[in-house]
């Protein structure tokens, strides 16, 4: 399976190019997948179809699309978690679960976290079905604080797993010495294996490391998004910041909207960017003149320079 | 006569010599049950600070993810329990420390 996020400043074209990369692979006769991860999706409009986050064919091609719903990520998510719950203190039972999920969505960070977990099903599950997984991402503050979330996450993790078998290395001294865990007599673990703490932190760090060698592998590109403009420019050699920093592979630069006007500026914003980018593949594609649902009409053939192998 | 004394010596030697076990191994327990408190109290603080770290968004420390301290949550009942106990006794910290090392 290969993978394509395609990042950028908002409105510079990254549906649409996702679009048309998922249709031109198909054409190709790949299976692909299209989601997006924009809570602002637009994929559907691209494509004249109603998506949700049940992945759906499009008219008997083998391109899926899907507008991934963030906030049902989310409540899977923490449902799972309040499940575990529920079995260890059956008394939360009592309590309605569901009604917290309402105000969860506005907890700082759920939104990234939602993504990584869709991210994560789509690297596990998906990846054995498909070809090609396209990704239109959020603009760039977003994208950047999602896509550093599995580092971020295994830097913690690391920390925890050492404290943790700090603790496990006391109680086997404590146990060594009296033959007995805790002064109450209380038996509390003081093997890793034995350890419901410790086998969950190895299992996240397990979980993340994989998301993250997916992320940074040879079959991912992080494609750029940007259109001969200022602020474009800017946003854009934000994001090349934060992939080199991340250590993520970011393979193409697309100049979209390229037209015989801004030409130049075009030019110049090619330049500053692939110094920053020196082994980059660059395609220019020219603004699309058909009104949506008509992005399969693209005649720039823009999957050559996505730098993955066929 | 002499039998006699000998026997009341080696008696009284042998009664020495359990005395002195009996001393020394209550010494080495005494010293055992010293060490096996100190561990505990530094294994006690580091729950306390596992679980610290874990939920610092309620204290103001910069916390990992909140999405790690909920997958944990459901196996942190002891460690919660740990945290409870250090935050109640959080005002006599320097009494318990002094308490440990047998400090008069």
């Amino acid at each position: 399976m290969k993978s394509v996020f395609f990042t950028g400043k908002g409105g510079v074209g990254k549906s649409t190019l996702s679009a048309a990369a998922g249709w031109q692979l198909a054409e190709k006769g790949k299976r692909v997948l299209v989601t997006s991860f924009d809570p602002a999706h637009n994929l559907g409009d691209i494509f004249g179809e109603k998506l949700s986050h049940a992945i759906r064919r499009y008219k008997k091609t083998s391109l899926f699309l899907q507008e991934t719903d963030l906030e049902q990520s989310a409540r899977a998510y923490l449902k799972s978690s309040m499940g575990v719950l529920e079995e260890v203190y059956s008394y939360t039972k009592a309590f309605n679960m569901d009604k917290y999920f309402k105000i969860l969505r506005y907890s700082p960070g759920v939104e990234e976290y939602a993504a990584l977990v869709a991210m994560e099903h789509l690297f596990r599950e998906e990846g054995e079905i498909f070809d090609y997984i396209i990704i239109d991402t959020p603009p760039t503050g977003l994208t950047l604080r999602i896509l550093a979330l599995p580092k971020v996450t295994l830097a913690w993790l690391e920390r925890l797993v050492e404290i943790r078998r700090e603790i496990l290395d006391k109680r086997h001294t404590i146990h060594l010495i009296t033959g007995k865990y805790d002064e109450k007599g209380t038996k509390l673990p003081y093997t890793e294996e034995e350890d419901a703490v410790m086998r969950k932190l190895k299992e996240m760090q397990n979980r993340y490391e994989k998301v993250l060698s997916c992320l940074t592998s040879e079959d991912n590109n992080i494609a750029l998004v940007c259109n001969p403009d200022f602020l474009s420019l800017k946003e854009s050699q934000r994001l090349v910041t934060g992939t080199k920093e991340l250590g993520l592979p970011l393979r193409t630069l697309f100049l979209n909207k390229v037209e015989d006007q801004n030409e130049d500026i075009a030019k110049h914003v090619e330049e500053i960017l692939t110094t920053d980018l020196p082994n980059t593949s660059v395609k220019r594609v020219p603004l699309l003149r058909h009104d949506a649902p008509a992005c399969y009409i693209m005649d720039t053939d823009i999957t050559d320079a996505l730098g993955l192998s066929p | 006569m002499s039998k006699t004394k000998g026997k009341r010596c080696k008696g009284f030697s042998w009664f020495l010599w359990g005395k002195a076990l009996a001393f020394f191994s209550n010494f080495g327990a005494s010293h055992r049950e010293k060490a096996v408190e100190l561990t505990r109290f530094e294994e006690k603080e580091l729950e306390n600070l596992f679980v610290l770290l874990l939920m610092g968004s309620f204290t103001g420390i910069p916390s990992p993810p909140s999405f790690i301290a909920a997958e944990l949550l459901p196996h942190l009942e002891h460690e919660i329990k740990v945290l409870n106990a250090r935050a109640k006794a959080s005002s006599d910290a320097m009494a318990e420390i002094i308490g440990l090392l047998d400090i008069d």
